[in-house]
């Protein structure tokens, strides 16, 4: 890698609150967000179910509309007010609001799995019930994908390259991954990067129903009694910037990326695959160059499917060895649900605050560990660590796997 | 549900986000900065909230913010909800 790429800001909005450090504070005293929620299809769809699931503060915008106006977070879907809001934060920490860099020599590059969903249920409600088969205008670009992109364009006045990436539960890996190029290539100095997702909405609830994959009660990865995982809605975003740049301007550096590792199963739309899953794992690993003993953070991609669980445990330890079970890992997902295409970025900015903090956050909801899931889990409560370099995993339905090498 | 001409003042500075001390009668809707999207992001929201339907291509050109607001007042309350 040519350039060197710092971390400069922080954003993240879910279940465990509004900003990077009052999620951080919940993930490590073990303050989860998973609770019983009612989804009601509305008058042209069955009854309501309620189900459980991990969701933002109702008024998670309002501070942010307090600073900046409603004149673009009132024209958006809900998954990119939440990408608005944290890429307000984290350009705040970054103290880039309003600095020339970000005219002509920045890019947004956000994931999301799905994009807004809630106004495409709302306005096929109103359409295919007959209601009235009015369309709002507004529907075609609160729905596309990239309506979160351009929201953070359009509010900080970004005209470098500016795009969203859809891998769904990888979207935002390949997001910074894709950012972190942008740098490395020399197109941009700075890169807003990560993602965003908000459906937990009655239609997509009902399709994972339809797949299984969601949890009778909550998330409980890598333990016994897991059967599933719990939708979370929110959104994080990281400042990556080329470290001279930050330097030059005496930018808090938070962390350093350091490179990632991205492969393709080519083998099933659901399952995992081990190879898959290792080789992304493996490249991560090597950008992170490892000395021989070194502890390394493990935010696991730990979703609470038997399938994954299992899976991504066997390529830790594949990858990284099982002599000593010498590297913790975290699975933060017990506390903050699968923020689907939000879930990598929010994941790195917990990974970043742990290696900053050396303490990596609990895993909660464990019952007692699977013998076929044998792995470092930080249990309990918050541990000290030695680490200086974070893995963080995400694999995607599909068979996209990601992993991305952090230090701090 | 009946409408007040407070209650539309306020959900047209919702919707269409405009300082509520600005609406006054005789502003027209450029002065205000309100476009022909806000205008019918306020129509659906008056669906919503009240039941009644009115389409953007039923209202009437309008001169002023309080033309618009006496006709809608008088198409929320003299029709019954339409769901």
């Amino acid at each position: 890698m040519s350039r060197r790429i710092a971390v400069t800001g922080l954003g993240a909005i879910s279940a465990l609150g509004v900003g990077a450090e009052e999620t951080w504070r919940a993930a490590c005293e073990g303050r989860g967000g998973i609770a019983q929620h009612s989804f009601d299809p509305g008058s042209h769809g069955p009854g309501p179910v309620t189900l459980p699931a991990a969701l933002p503060p109702a008024d998670f915008a309002s501070g942010y509309e307090t600073r900046y106006g409603r004149k673009i977070s009132a024209g958006v879907d809900r998954f990119a007010l939440l990408a608005l809001c944290a890429a307000a934060e984290a350009l705040e920490q970054a103290g880039l609001v309003d600095h020339a860099v970000l005219d002509q020599r920045t890019a947004v590059v956000l994931g999301h799995g799905q994009g807004g969903q809630d106004t495409l249920e709302k306005s096929y409600e109103r359409y295919f019930g007959a209601r009235t088969q009015r369309m709002h205008p507004a529907t075609v670009p609160k729905v596309m994908v990239s309506g979160g992109v351009s929201a953070v364009a359009m509010q900080f006045g970004v005209h470098g390259p500016v795009f969203a990436t859809s891998s769904a539960c990888a979207s935002s890996a390949h997001a910074v991954i894709q950012g972190a190029g942008l740098i490395q290539a020399g197109l941009v100095d700075v890169a807003v990067v990560g993602g965003s997702e908000a459906i937990a909405t009655p239609g997509c609830m009902a399709g994972w129903q339809a797949i299984q994959a969601l949890a009778s009660e909550t998330c409980r990865p890598f333990s016994q009694g897991r059967d599933g995982m719990v939708m979370g809605e929110g959104g994080a975003v990281l400042v990556l910037e080329d470290l001279r740049h930050a330097e030059a301007r005496g930018a808090e550096i938070l962390g350093e990326y350091l490179g990632g590792g991205m492969t393709s199963d080519a083998f099933h739309l659901t399952q995992p695959s081990l190879d898959g899953v290792s080789a992304a794992l493996r490249q991560a690993r090597d950008a992170a160059a490892l000395a021989p003993g070194e502890q390394v953070l493990i935010a696991a991609h730990g979703t609470g499917t038997p399938l994954n669980d299992q899976n991504e445990a066997a390529a830790i330890r594949a990858v990284l060895g099982h002599a000593g079970q010498a590297h913790p890992v975290i699975a933060t997902k017990s506390a903050h649900g699968h923020l689907i295409g939000g879930s990598a970025a929010l994941q790195a900015v917990i990974a970043l605050k742990a290696l900053k903090a050396r303490l990596a956050p609990p895993v909660l909801n464990h019952i007692a560990p699977d013998p076929a899931c044998e792995v470092d889990l930080v249990l309990g409560q918050v541990r000290p660590i030695e680490a200086r370099k974070a893995l963080v995993n995400a694999f995607a339905f599909g068979g996209l796997n990601v992993s991305m090498a952090f230090a701090a | 549900m009946k409408a007040t001409e407070s209650d539309l003042l306020d959900l047209i500075a919702q919707e269409a986000i405009v300082d509520r001390q600005k609406l006054v009668r005789d502003a027209t809707l450029a002065d205000l900065g309100i476009s022909s999207l806000d205008v019918i992001t306020m129509l659906f929201e008056l669906e919503e909230r009240y039941g009644v339907v009115i389409e953007e291509g039923d209202m009437p050109q309008v001169a002023n913010l309080g033309e618009m607001v006496d006709y809608l007042l008088g198409r929320i309350n003299a029709e019954e909800p339409a769901a």
